[in-house]
């Protein structure tokens, strides 16, 4: 069981702008979830926090019921894939993809076969099996985009972050990554937190949609739920409408 | 027709363009010629002349359908021959003929090309609409060589004014005996090498550099790279001021920091020793390689190590696994840097360090030209010596020094 909660979680930057007020948010086990607002609402900000990137402000942010506030990123058991992929440029993808694994402590500790193992695993489950020993640059946009979904997938963590991950491929291949995102997901069963600006992400991935505006929880539900009963007028206006849109232009166009 | 007309009056023969372009060169050239004339004090007249018959050259090239021009021009391009030719034969030396040849060579080949028959048709406007065709492809295909072999000869200038010193320098130390002047390449002789080499001063020098170089280099570097990450990555009040105080250090001349040092190092008992050295330059050498590094840290993404917090990595074990390996290049530039600062020093050095055997190669060399003994063979001899440990580095460095020069570009 792993669930994730934010009890009354602010964010407020050093220059004073208050990222995030009050936000109480429950994320069940095995859950996506998918936060999704304009930029500058806050969203990223709610994911760095969880992810130990950003300091708490107030409020407390619980994995499986423990308080992590305090707890170094790296000892929280996430996963997370950066928009810019964030690969080790200098490291094969083999390296990359084991980096996380050597530095596990305690009992999590694994051994080098295992390591191996494991690598040769996530390779084989992302289609990357031939790539193992290329560097990052010799890759496309797309591999690349998996490359950093097997690093956070390998560690097998409570909590798989990713933070707007399909904002850097093209149209097409967004569309194929979101599929495989999916699928993984339904795969893996790994409790997920999604950012994106993408109403159609959204739409298409989440298990629940949070949508956030100036730092403020708007409304969180199912996806459909928000599109047919949104809560105020942002969410008309953000969601509903665009979405209407979206439908309208394909219409016409398929109409002319 | 109209398209025809357009040709025509777009077509300039390839002769006449370049010699457009390199005529106006060749002025150039000469004006700053003529400074050498006035230095040497040896007559302007000429060099002069030169120049105004090179000029008038240039404006009367010749233009389509002005055929005078062409008659016109041919005399010009003879006359600057002529006057180059009569330089060299009063004064027949090496340099003259190299001076003068700026105004002979652009001249015949003024005469040479003006009178083809391809450039004289076209400004009689007697060439038939094939033939400007042709001459526009011919135009195409050739204009691409000439640039490159232009390019080429102002490079070489360029390459021989930057060698010439160490040319020099070579001669000298080659030749037998002390003397600065001679032609080059007359005579060979080891003896300054081998008294050199054989000599028990240079050895010691040679050590006393090495040791100071690379104690700076990593003194330097030791300190300089985790002052630049800080710069680079931790806010913290008083950052920008430290970073403007650092180029202000920059900004005083070396030897008003002399006199302090000095004293600094006399109350630490650090005079005639290594560290002593060691310290002042690693110091002199800091904001130089903490700029640099910073802006090189700068441009690695801060999401490879917010990743590598994520992995599970301390502050520290991100600096050593991601942040060193990403910036090698300019940490071996910066390396290079400091290595050469030392290595070329010579105020502080000759001021700390006053015993014999702890001189380091600059002050060693500077005292075997004194008022007393002036062993300039010796010397050269020993300045290329010098220099070999340093070219044999910029070899070595030279791939990282392109990367790290040029770093802060899209990283791919």
């Amino acid at each position: 069981m792993v669930t994730v909660s934010y009890e009354n979680v602010d964010k407020i930057f050093d220059d004073g702008t208050k990222a995030v007020s009050n936000l109480n948010l429950e994320i069940a086990d095995g859950e996506f979830l998918v936060l999704l607002g304009p930029s500058g609402c806050g969203k990223s900000t709610t994911l760095r926090m969880l992810a130990g990137l950003e300091d708490i402000s107030l409020g407390e942010i619980k994995i499986d019921g423990v308080r992590v506030n305090d707890l170094p990123p790296g000892a929280r058991g996430l996963g997370m894939v950066f928009q810019s992929y964030a690969l080790y440029p200098h490291m094969n993808i083999a390296e990359n993809l084991s980096f996380g694994l050597k530095r596990l402590k305690g009992e999590n500790k694994i051994s080098n076969e295992d390591i191996k193992i494991r690598v040769e695993e996530m390779a084989d489950m992302l289609g990357l099996t031939s790539e193992l020993l290329k560097q990052p640059k010799e890759l496309s946009g797309g591999q690349r985009q998996r490359v950093a979904l097997g690093r956070a997938l390998i560690k097998r963590p409570k909590v798989l972050l990713m933070d707007e991950p399909l904002s850097n491929l093209d149209a097409e291949l967004r569309h194929q990554m979101r599929g495989e995102i999916r699928r993984l997901h339904e795969e893996l069963g790994c409790t997920t937190i999604y950012v994106t600006h993408d109403q159609i992400e959204a739409m298409t991935l989440a298990d629940r949609i949070a949508i956030l505006d100036r730092g403020e929880l708007q409304q969180h539900c199912e996806p459909m739920e928000a599109y047919h009963n949104p809560a105020n007028e942002f969410v008309k206006g953000f969601l509903v409408r665009h979405l209407n849109e979206i439908k309208e232009t394909a219409d016409n166009l398929f109409k002319s | 027709m109209n398209a025809e007309k357009t040709m025509r009056d777009w077509y300039v023969p390839l002769e006449i363009s370049v010699l457009n372009t390199w005529l106006r060169i060749a002025i150039v050239v000469n004006i700053f010629l003529l400074t050498f004339d006035v230095l040497r004090d040896s007559g302007i007249v000429l060099s002069l002349s030169g120049i105004l018959a090179l000029t008038i050259l240039t404006l009367s090239l010749p233009e389509a359908s002005k055929p005078w021009k062409r008659d016109a021009s041919l005399a010009m391009a003879g006359i600057v021959s002529l006057i180059g030719t009569v330089s060299i034969l009063s004064q027949p030396i090496g340099f003259i003929i190299w001076m003068e040849l700026w105004l002979i060579i652009p001249g015949l080949i003024s005469i040479y090309w003006i009178s083809s028959p391809s450039v004289s048709d076209w400004n009689n406007n007697q060439l038939s609409i094939e033939r400007v065709e042709f001459g526009l492809a011919r135009n195409k295909r050739f204009q691409g060589s000439y640039q490159r072999f232009g390019k080429h000869i102002i490079l070489l200038h360029f390459a021989f004014i930057v060698l010439l010193p160490v040319i020099w320098i070579l001669d000298i130390s080659i030749s037998p005996g002390n003397a600065l002047g001679g032609p080059i390449g007359d005579s060979f002789s080891t003896e300054h090498f081998t008294k050199v080499l054989g000599g028990d001063q240079f050895p010691v020098w040679m050590k006393n550099s090495l040791i100071v170089s690379v104690g700076t280099t990593i003194a330097g570097l030791g300190l300089a790279i985790p002052a630049a990450y800080g710069f680079s990555r931790f806010k913290f009040s008083g950052r920008n001021p430290a970073m403007f105080a650092f180029l202000l250090v920059q900004m005083f001349p070396g030897i008003i920091i002399l006199v302090p040092y000095f004293m600094v190092m006399k109350s630490l008992g650090l005079l005639d020793s290594h560290l002593g050295l060691i310290l002042a330059y690693s110091v002199t050498a800091l904001p130089l390689c903490v700029w640099m590094l910073k802006g090189f840290f700068d441009t690695v993404p801060i999401e490879l190590e917010e990743a590598a917090l994520l992995d599970g990595c301390s502050r520290f074990e991100i600096f050593v696994e991601i942040i060193l390996p990403l910036s090698l290049p300019a940490v071996a530039v910066t390396a290079l840097f400091s290595f050469l600062a030392a290595w070329n020093e010579f105020l502080l050095a000759l001021t700390f360090n006053s015993s014999n055997d702890m001189y380091t190669l600059p002050v060693g060399l500077a005292s075997m030209i004194s008022s007393t003994s002036q062993s300039w063979g010796d010397f050269a001899a020993a300045s290329i010596l010098v220099s070999i440990p340093v070219v044999l580095l910029f070899i070595l460095f030279q791939r990282f020094l392109i990367e790290g020069l040029s770093a802060g570009g899209v990283k791919g």
